[in-house]
């Protein structure tokens, strides 16, 4: 191949050129390269400049700084702070309200910050509920969880409206399921 | 044609990029310290919700899948090695044929929502993280806090619960023996840069993980921008050595025709030397020295020379021997396509 450059010689330089997306490859011989400047191709890697100052406020911390052990402790899932110290790893969600004070100080090593600037949920999903009851026929189970909230509605309704009596039959038919 | 296949933007070095959002259901203990019930409730809510959300997912449970096929995802970066051996009974992942979208189910978070691209695309992968986040916020309940934003097990992961990254083949910056200075660098703008599997040793490949490692009080924009930062001037840094290698011409050139001959004529390639021959010649492909083959062809390569896949491939489990031999006649048969 002769080089790309003046055409005379044989190509022996060969690199590729991304511009846009598009790659492009040169082919050129010693002495193009060399009025290129391709010829004394250092590796000047500067990283020191890499991205100046980009991210001032980075601290290069360890992961979980050593705090003093306490007596806290999660009353939904049973996860004590040591335990968290001990796997890094929250129990359930009421565990960042219950460690909220120590933990603090974490989040800032870990991100500079401890306060959410992000996107926010707008879902209206409902509640999950856990399905505890040890029957085997879940569709029927389904059934029943479906006919208790529509129970628990309407018996919501009576009292409101005062019809006691409607009331307390609805209340009898759930006690009966809840059985 | 499945997005790892693809030669996507910046793809001589950035293999793939992508976007992963960490959430757990309100109501309910981490996966950690969920019981059996607990953890069936999240498997089969998001079972029930898998035809709201679109994009043709599918709930598959882990438990219905053979390890060839689990394998096949680890290799393709889909999901986590540790994942796929999971002995949670209901683990499982939502994902597409494309497989571009892959939700796993009961990791280490109730809900680990993935989007993936070939080469550097993470504005469009972040939208659509977030487009497919809005359907699912819609369907479950999540667990967030107004300071600390999305909640996770993982103290890490919380506020926006947010990973962005690319997979970058750094094999000129490997070969210079400038990747030292490459990973101190990103380490110090408080990125993290790690090779893929091997820890402290070489890394499969030349193959380096970027992402970022804050994820509270940063906004989903931010860490995007700040991402493709950092990944574009790793980029620039990887051509730079690139060009310096083309520079010694016939010495770099010989190499790589040394290492595309013995990949296109052993008769038996085991995983490790085809991924280092695989290393070298994709970086020949890149700089134009090798012309026999194409983006395409190379991540086929890649891909179906890693056991499960290539066992996937050939249609049958193979003993590692057999994998040696049917490796070489892929790579061959591979090579040859029209
Ligand atoms: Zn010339
Ligand atoms: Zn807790």
């Amino acid at each position: 191949m002769l080089c790309q450059n003046c055409g005379k010689n044989e190509a022996n330089i060969r690199y590729t050129q991304i511009i846009n997306g598009v790659k492009k490859e040169i082919a050129l011989c010693s002495s193009c390269a060399k009025k290129l400047g391709m010829e004394n191709l250092e590796m000047p890697i500067s990283f020191n400049s890499f991205l100046g100052d980009f991210f001032n406020d980075y601290a290069e911390t360890e992961f979980l700084p050593m705090l003093q052990t306490n007596e806290l402790k999660c009353k939904t899932c049973g996860m004590t702070y040591n335990d968290f110290i001990d796997t890094g790893m929250f129990g359930c969600s009421d565990c960042y309200d219950v460690f909220s004070n120590p933990i603090d100080s974490l989040l800032k090593n870990l991100h500079g910050t401890a306060k959410h600037i992000g996107r926010g949920p707008n879902g209206k999903a409902e509640k999950i509920k856990v399905e505890e009851s040890k029957k085997e026929d879940s569709n029927k189970q389904d059934q029943n969880q479906n006919k208790k909230e529509r129970l628990e509605k309407e018996l919501e309704k009576a009292i409101k409206e005062e019809r006691y009596e409607d009331a307390a039959k609805i209340r009898d038919e759930i006690k009966e399921m809840n059985k | 044609m499945n997005w790892y296949l693809q030669n996507g933007k910046d793809s001589d070095v950035i293999i793939s990029s992508r976007v992963r959002l960490s959430r757990n259901i309100e109501g309910l203990p981490y996966v950690q310290k969920c019981n059996e019930e607990q953890l069936k409730t999240v498997h089969n809510k998001l079972k029930d919700i898998t035809p709201s959300i679109g994009y043709g997912l599918k709930f598959i449970s882990l438990n219905d899948l053979d390890n060839t096929n689990k394998q096949a995802l680890v290799e393709k970066h889909i999901i986590s090695p540790e994942f796929s051996k999971t002995r949670n009974k209901y683990a499982a992942i939502i994902i597409n044929d494309e497989e571009n979208i892959c939700i796993e189910v009961n990791e280490e978070d109730h809900i680990k929502l993935q989007v993936f691209s070939s080469g550097m695309e993470l504005e469009n992968l972040m939208n659509l993280a977030i487009e497919i986040d809005q359907k699912l916020e819609e369907l479950v309940p999540y667990s967030f806090n107004k300071k600390y934003g999305y909640l996770t097990a993982c103290p890490t992961n919380v506020g926006t619960g947010l990973k962005v990254s690319v997979l970058a083949h750094l094999t000129a910056l490997s070969l210079t023996e400038n990747i030292r200075k490459v990973l101190n660098a990103v380490n110090n703008l408080g990125m993290s840069i790690r090779g893929m599997y091997g820890e402290g040793s070489k890394p499969e490949g030349d193959l380096y993980q970027i992402s970022n490692n804050q994820t509270l009080g940063v906004t989903e924009k931010e860490i995007t921008k700040n991402v493709k930062l950092i990944s574009q001037k790793v980029i620039e840094q990887e051509r730079t050595a690139r060009k310096y290698l083309a520079k010694k011409g016939i010495d770099l050139e010989d190499k790589i025709y040394r290492d595309f001959g013995v990949l296109s004529n052993a008769r038996k390639l085991s995983e490790e030397e085809a991924r280092e021959l695989l290393s070298s010649v994709k970086l020949g492909t890149d700089l134009g020295i090798i012309k026999e083959l194409d983006d395409t062809k190379i991540s086929k390569l890649i891909l179906q020379t890693k056991p499960a896949n290539l066992q996937l491939r050939v249609g049958k489990e193979l003993s590692i021997y057999e994998q040696y031999i049917e490796r070489a006649k892929i790579v061959q048969d591979i090579i040859n396509e029209k």
